[in-house]
């Protein structure tokens, strides 16, 4: 797919990183950064690193093939719950789809997002591993 | 003295993959109808509302309304394009809605259409796939049926519900669609082919997902002053309602969906109307999970019980849903509106006692939803 460089870059805080985004008013938190709070609009928020760590609360395996994505399926696209307390959607990775489990611990890691773009450009983003034991 | 509205002639072509027609050939092939079933003429129309939410991605055709507006001949008109992803036939209708009740218009024409076959099924899951936001899932290619497989697949797992269960919802939409001369998938399918299924997005299969359609629709919305020209009753558009949930990755509680629920709270608190199990209702099951999530927040089956009542709701997706009469997106809403007008006219092959219907739309998983509500004329 091609994507726009200038949005890329400008959203490289959510795309090569992970932000939360906590409420100093309501004291809630969301993923990414963002302007204002999704839950009560007030513009008093903080953002906070999260570490990639979390845990996989929910996945589908995709076989919907969209412009570029076939030789990326079947994909694993899972819902995980970061330690820093809110949900973020993503791809599950490098995993053997017989091991995939609720509950799973799992790490952010720099992967391809895709390379079809027409002027060879390849774009990276986070995707989610199994936590490799160290 | 309040302005009433009414939607006195409809019309909308077969739903299928139309390899052979273009958009405008659609239009006016259902705009044809409209006006024959309204007893207007084009000189009486004083808008042209325009609803699509691909023809930019799928058409190359940006503001198609101008282009509408001129191949059809209609010359002295105001004409816009409404375009708000898989809601937009509702947003085009509460605005001719509110035109009406203004009184800056006294007869408006809406039109929906979509083509969503013009490529390989890739391309158009790709575009369709833009119904979500672009800089949190479109990049990284998170799409519309991954999020109906998390949320059929927290469902089951809550409820204890089974494949073969959800995918009764589909069932029935095939019945239905069986006896519904405009739709797209007029077979039956059984839960025996749930095991060779094309897989779509794990739990999701094609039995589950709604299909790629071709198709417009139109309405001819006025005020009292044009009901009596009509041949058939008119139809009262009583209100139009919406709300906004967050993204699915936030919310508390992935199997509710509490856009429709608010919405409904909205509408039924005003017009003081309570859902019945054999009320009209026609829902947007773009995937069977949806369909069991919206008549649960719609009150109309107990939470995580959906699929246990679907056989005492006669007049639910009496068309088939858009599981099995199809999704022409930009004109899924007013094909919705047209069977619940000839449901409520007497013009469908179901009976209907009932003086009020509802339509649920919706774009995504609840992202926005709205509800129309109709009232057999009085």
């Amino acid at each position: 797919m091609r994507h726009s460089i200038t949005i890329f870059w400008r959203l490289k805080d959510n795309h090569y990183k992970i932000y939360v985004t906590k409420c100093r008013d309501c004291g809630k938190t969301s993923s990414f950064k963002r302007l204002r709070c999704p839950y009560c609009s007030s513009k008093n928020v903080e953002y906070l690193e999260s570490k990639g760590l979390g845990e996989l609360i929910n996945y589908a395996i995709s076989y919907y093939r969209t412009e570029g994505s076939e030789q990326y399926l079947p994909r694993v696209i899972g819902l995980v719950r970061l330690d820093e307390g809110s949900v973020v959607v993503g791809e599950v990775t490098d995993v053997d789809l017989s091991e995939l489990s609720v509950g799973m611990r799992v790490e952010a890691v720099l992967r391809k997002y895709s390379s079809e773009d027409p002027n060879g450009l390849i774009y990276y983003g986070l995707k989610f591993i199994p936590v490799i034991k160290r | 003295m309040m302005v009433k509205t009414y939607v006195i002639g409809s019309g909308v072509t077969r739903i299928d993959r139309h390899y052979d027609k273009n958009y405008l050939a659609l239009v006016d092939e259902a705009v044809s109808r409209a006006l024959a079933a309204s007893g207007l003429d084009v000189s009486d129309i004083e808008y042209l509302v325009v609803s699509t939410a691909f023809s930019e991605t799928m058409l190359n055709q940006a503001d198609p309304s101008t282009y509408i507006a001129q191949n059809l001949g209609f010359r002295n008109l105001k004409t816009l394009t409404v375009s708000s992803g898989e809601v937009s036939g509702a947003v085009a209708l509460d605005y001719a809605h509110a035109l009406i009740k203004a009184g800056k218009a006294r007869k408006v024409l809406v039109v929906g259409f979509e083509k969503m076959s013009e490529y390989p099924s890739w391309v158009t899951n790709k575009a369709y796939t833009k119904i979500l936001e672009y800089e949190v899932e479109g990049i990284k290619n998170v799409t519309p049926p991954d999020y109906a497989a998390l949320i059929m697949s927290e469902y089951m797992r809550r409820y204890g519900v089974s494949r073969e269960d959800v995918v009764k919802w589909s069932i029935k939409m095939h019945e239905n669609a069986v006896k519904t001369p405009h739709a797209q998938l007029q077979f039956t399918i059984s839960a025996d082919s749930l095991g060779r299924a094309l897989r779509i997005s794990e739990p999701i299969t094609m039995l589950d997902s709604h299909p790629v359609s071709d198709g417009a629709a139109a309405l001819l919305v006025t005020d009292e002053s044009a009901t009596k020209k009509t041949g058939r009753e008119p139809v009262e558009v009583v209100d139009v309602e919406s709300s906004v949930n967050l993204p699915v990755y936030l919310r508390d509680d992935i199997t509710y969906f509490s856009a429709t629920a608010a919405a409904y709270k909205k509408l039924s608190t005003k017009n003081e109307i309570k859902l019945s199990k054999t009320t009209a209702v026609s829902v947007y099951d773009t995937y069977d999970i949806y369909g069991l999530l919206i008549i649960e927040a719609l009150e109309i089956c107990e939470i995580g019980k959906a699929t246990k009542c679907l056989d005492e709701l006669p007049f639910l997706n009496v068309s088939g849903g858009l599981k099995a009469r199809g999704h022409p997106v930009g004109a899924t809403p007013l094909y919705q509106v047209h069977e619940l007008c000839e449901l409520l006219s007497g013009a469908s092959w179901a009976k209907y006692d009932g003086d009020v219907a509802l339509a649920q739309v919706m774009s995504g998983p609840d992202n926005n939803a709205w509800l129309i509500l109709l009232k057999r004329w009085a």
